[in-house]
């Protein structure tokens, strides 16, 4: 029989506040991209012990032929620890559309379909949506780079191109060119027509798209962040204590994810202090690389910028792009997400240099 | 028309079928939300735990056994990422970070001494209080979504109700 206490609580968690109608679709969002679909549902154990056995079965009968031939090792012991395997060439991590990085000043890109180019000396790279096209400066121009290695287009770009972001919808390149002394930043559409100038001083940072292509994020000359509205041509200069370094626009909603070296801002408020490796967006949430007094670590943080999470991870974080953690240990460059599924982008020499890096 | 099962649901979401995972979440994403906030005590954390509650439960759809039910399943989840999320937030919480909004779980209203009693029961008695009374799960099913023995979570139970009464009666003499 429930006590009187019983029945207060229940009245009390009954009476508990609703969820915001916005949060329900924003998580909607969230929960459906998560879906997978084709996922084999849970047998039952019969199932399940009658599929292993038939396994054990088949593979007694497989090993016994493999090894009667000689084309089968059997070791045992101590199990080797499960190493990535090593890779002198770029590898595309599980679940990407392509992955574009510029070592030593040249370019690799990978896409998924086996369209594979390496070896161009750029400046700078991005991928297009669903990595069609790489965008790419080389020389003094920026080059839309095809699938079969040909080239979509080619726009004199008036000086080295030194940052380049692609807009989620395709139609938009936003790129910053070095002129002289200045840095020039340039909007483009994604046929190579249309350039404009949108600032005359800016630094050199990679421009973020906002989710709906209208607007994007940049770092002005002063080293503010300004938010450049594409359909009303106006600028909105964020209150953020200058220099930011870098900027990450969310993949779904308006919010603007901002870092300056030492501090890392959400919605104009400080949300974290130390040194700001990288900044990126991991399944609806900012993140950001850093690295305390006390430790390194990858941090996500919730909608009012409260840290949700934090984890270590090998090595000196070079990115947080397409969802995954990219990280530089002395020989490889790895990506992953926590300890699941991390692998080997790239084996490297200690003196290669990883200037860019994207994944989409 | 008679209004799908979770079981069609959730098999036709496996397939990938967007309505059906669309419709499963509308079915339970206001009572995912609100244990999430009874367990949190705070509406930006209920909104984040709630939806990654849910991001989790889809991601692993293909391991759900479907004879059994998703919503304490899906619970389940919720608050044991709620739970991950408060002892992270406890972790950090002695490292500098300015300019951040309330930090400590509020009552918003309804039976505000009694809120106030839950708020201050430890995480572990908190989450089995609100998974009972919230949410209604029998003792066996909160053993089960937590991974606990049936014993413990019946101890913890009567701890919570205890110290809630303690903490009520002491309110009541002031």
């Amino acid at each position: 029989m429930s006590s009187e206490l019983e029945r207060r609580l229940e009245a009390m968690l009954a009476e508990a506040p609703e969820p915001e109608p916005g949060v329900g679709e924003e998580a909607l969002e969230r929960a459906l991209s998560a879906l997978r679909p084709g996922a084999a549902p849970r047998r039952g154990l019969g199932t399940a012990v009658v599929v292993f056995a038939t396994a054990v079965v088949l593979l007694v009968i497989a090993a016994g032929s493999l090894a009667a031939a000689g084309a089968l090792h059997v070791s045992f012991g101590a199990k080797a620890k499960h190493r990535p395997a090593t890779t002198t060439q770029l590898s595309l991590p599980n679940g990407a559309n392509g992955i574009a990085a510029i070592v030593d000043g040249r370019l690799s890109v990978v896409i998924k379909g086996g369209f594979r180019l390496q070896g161009l000396r750029v400046t700078a790279a991005a991928l297009s949506p669903h990595a069609l096209y790489v965008a790419a400066g080389i020389g003094r121009s920026l080059v839309a780079v095809k699938p079969d290695g040909g080239t979509a287009w080619s726009h004199p770009a008036g000086g080295r191109v030194v940052a380049i972001s692609w807009a989620p919808d395709g139609f938009r390149i936003a790129y910053v060119v070095r002129s002289g002394h200045r840095l020039v930043l340039h909007v483009i559409w994604g046929n190579g027509k249309h350039d404009t100038v949108i600032d005359q001083s800016v630094r050199a940072v990679r421009p973020s798209w906002r989710s709906d292509s209208l607007a994007f994020a940049y770092v002005g000359g002063g080293g503010h962040a300004v938010v450049y509205d594409l359909a009303h041509e106006s600028r909105n200069v964020l209150r953020t204590a200058a220099p930011v370094t870098r900027l990450a626009f969310a993949p779904a909603g308006k919010m603007l994810a901002v870092a300056r070296p030492d501090a890392v801002v959400l919605g104009g408020k400080t949300v974290a202090k130390g040194q700001v490796e990288a900044l990126g967006w991991f399944h609806g949430r900012p993140a950001a690389a850093l690295i305390t007094p006390r430790q390194a670590v990858v941090r996500s943080f919730g909608r009012t910028g409260r840290p949700v999470d934090d984890f270590r991870v090998p090595g000196r974080v070079v990115g947080l792009t397409g969802g995954l953690v990219v990280t530089r240990t002395q020989d490889r460059i790895l990506a992953g997400w926590r300890e699941k599924s991390v692998s080997v982008l790239l084996t490297v020499k200690r003196t290669t240099s990883l200037e860019d890096l994207a994944i989409g | 028309m008679r209004e799908p099962s979770d079981r069609d649901l959730v098999r036709r979401a496996r397939r990938g079928d967007r309505d059906a995972a669309a419709a499963l979440f509308r079915r339970y994403w206001r009572d995912a939300w609100r244990a999430a906030y009874a367990i949190t005590g705070r509406r930006a954390l209920a909104d984040d735990v709630a939806a990654d509650g849910f991001e989790r439960a889809f991601a692993a759809l293909g391991r759900f056994d479907e004879r059994r039910p998703f919503g304490p399943w899906l619970h389940r989840i919720v608050a044991n990422r709620a739970l991950d999320v408060l002892r992270a937030e406890r972790r950090l919480s002695d490292e500098e970070l300015p300019d951040l909004p309330d930090a400590a779980p509020v009552p918003e209203h309804g039976d505000r001494s009694l809120l106030a009693a839950v708020a201050e029961l430890s995480l572990e008695r908190r989450v089995v209080v609100v998974l009972r009374y919230g949410v209604g799960m029998t003792p066996k099913q909160i053993a089960g979504a937590l991974d606990l023995p049936v014993g413990t979570v019946n101890s913890r139970l009567a701890r919570a109700l205890e110290q809630l009464r303690e903490s009520l009666e002491v309110e009541h003499v002031e």
